[in-house]
């Protein structure tokens, strides 16, 4: 039997006494676009953490495609890729070096025609031989997408990824989500844009408190509001009653 | 089992060497004129009025101390300057989500700086031997304490920047300790023109056992047994090594 893309159980984050995380269990299977929504501070971000490596689970256990993201970290990581929320660039490198030597580091080859045609799909062909620190925000964000494509994951996690980005820039990473999907790349994306999780998503997770609230296929999703618009149904959510942080 | 993704290991170290030698009138040519004028003043004005210590005229005894000094820097800021600077802007998140161990970050770190250091110290080596004359007493015994030494001021950079939280943690190794143990280390004296009790505590300074290392590989002559400076440059350099790879590993204020 073929592993989901993404398993966790029961998976836990305490920083002291506050649970960032607390006790979460989600499966995602391959090629499906799950997105995980929340209020500030519901814990999305950790919980990307704890799969990519950011973070140091407290409990639980994560497999990505089977491999465990602890024990088997070399494995599991090359089949992820991760586009933090915070953009970041390395001011000494170009888009161009930047590609080659993230892919360098997932362990593969750099393949200068492979970052040159990412370049290029990310309208940064123009710019490649720029300092990074010369691009505008938009361009630093669509290289972030690029450097977490460039070693081909199969799980791809967005955390983000259109916040702050303008109407049209937003539109293209739609485009390139849809596009990702149709090649089976299975995405996770965090995003406050509730209308991004109804035009992308195919199951809709919802996060308060470190807890995961609900997780369901966006048809159902939308079912409970009887009419009412993801963002209604959202609110009501976040709003129910105050889940306990586990002891 | 132990596993090394050799792919992710050069293509850091690259990065590293890259990242230096982009910026190389300020890593390589800025040591290298800091130095040359303590050498100017110590070594030329000063060197006439002291004329010889242990044996050497006064402005050859400075050499392999000099050296040192520009090497210790080097290995040390090259490490902590590229890590902290990845934490501060966030770049190391490349690093954290890539198939990496502590293996492949220290070697590719250590190997970039150590490089660097090489590179500073044979410039300093080739203006010092325009003033003085080349020397080279034991190629050998050089070539050991130097890789023992940056080796080990590139791990001990690593740490500081693991353990650094703003611009003013990072300056804290550099200021207040690296600068006062080398100055005392016996860069520009030789301990045995202190009086007692400093003569006894110089030699507790690990910085002195590198200086007199490299003296004695550069010039023959050293203030402690250079067998027994060896062996404690090697038992430290353990020390560390071991310290940073348990950090690196644990991912000590990098993993959260």
């Amino acid at each position: 039997m073929t592993p989901p893309a993404l398993r966790c159980d029961q998976v836990v984050k305490r920083y002291g006494d506050f649970c960032a995380v607390d006790r979460v269990s989600l499966e995602v299977d391959g090629g499906e676009i799950v997105a995980l929504l929340g209020p500030n501070g519901a814990g999305k971000t950790t919980l990307i953490g704890c799969i990519t490596g950011l973070v140091n689970a407290t409990g639980g256990t994560i497999t990505v495609f089977g491999q465990d993201v602890r024990r088997d970290f070399r494995t599991a990581r090359r089949l992820v890729g991760l586009v933090p929320q915070e953009i970041n660039f390395d001011p000494f490198f170009t888009p161009l070096e930047s590609l080659m030597i993230q892919m360098g580091l997932m362990g593969q080859r750099p393949d200068r025609a492979w970052c040159e045609e990412l370049l290029d799909r990310f309208a940064l062909s123009d710019r490649r031989d720029a300092y990074t620190r010369h691009l505008s925000g938009g361009m630093k964000r669509r290289l972030l997408v690029a450097k977490a494509l460039v070693h081909r994951p199969k799980l791809l996690f967005l955390d983000e990824p259109t916040a702050g980005v303008d109407v049209e820039l937003r539109k293209s990473l739609w485009d390139e989500v849809r596009r990702l999907r149709s090649e089976g790349t299975t995405v996770l994306l965090t995003t406050h844009y509730l209308e991004e999780a109804e035009e992308l998503a195919d199951r809709i997770a919802v996060m308060r408190r470190g807890r995961l609230l609900v997780v369901e296929p966006r048809e159902a999703m939308l079912a409970r509001g009887q009419g009412r618009s993801l963002e209604e149904i959202f609110v009501e959510l976040v709003h129910s009653e105050e889940p306990p942080c586990s002891p | 089992m132990f596993a090394v993704d050799w792919i992710a290991l050069r293509t850091l170290l690259s990065k590293e060497v890259r990242r230096f030698a982009k910026v190389w009138s300020q890593t390589v040519v800025s040591p290298l004129v800091s130095t040359s004028l303590y050498f100017l003043v110590f070594g030329v004005a000063l060197g006439s009025r002291l004329r010889n210590v242990g044996g050497v005229p006064y402005m050859e005894y400075v050499v392999p101390g000099l050296i040192m000094l520009a090497m210790i820097n080097a290995a040390f800021l090259n490490t902590s300057s590229s890590l902290f600077q990845s934490k501060i802007n966030g770049t190391v998140v490349d690093l954290l989500v890539a198939p990496i161990g502590p293996f492949e970050m220290l070697v590719a770190y250590l190997g970039a700086a150590m490089l660097r250091a090489f590179i500073v110290g044979t410039l300093v080596y080739g203006v010092a031997a325009a003033f003085v004359g080349p020397k080279l007493a034991h190629p050998g015994w050089t070539l050991l304490f130097s890789a023992a030494v940056t080796a080990s001021f590139a791990a001990l950079g690593l740490i500081s920047a693991l353990w650094a939280e703003k611009f003013d943690h990072l300056a804290v190794v550099p200021n207040f300790v690296l600068t006062p143990l080398t100055f005392l280390g016996g860069v520009f004296y030789s301990v045995q023109m202190l009086p007692p009790p400093w003569d006894t505590l110089s030699r507790l300074n690990p910085i002195l056992y590198m200086v007199n290392g490299l003296r004695y590989g550069i010039l023959g002559v050293s203030d402690v047994p250079p067998g027994r400076a060896l062996i404690l440059l090697l038992t430290l350099l353990l020390l560390i090594l071991a310290a940073v790879a348990r950090l690196l590993a644990r991912g000590y204020k990098l993993r959260s």
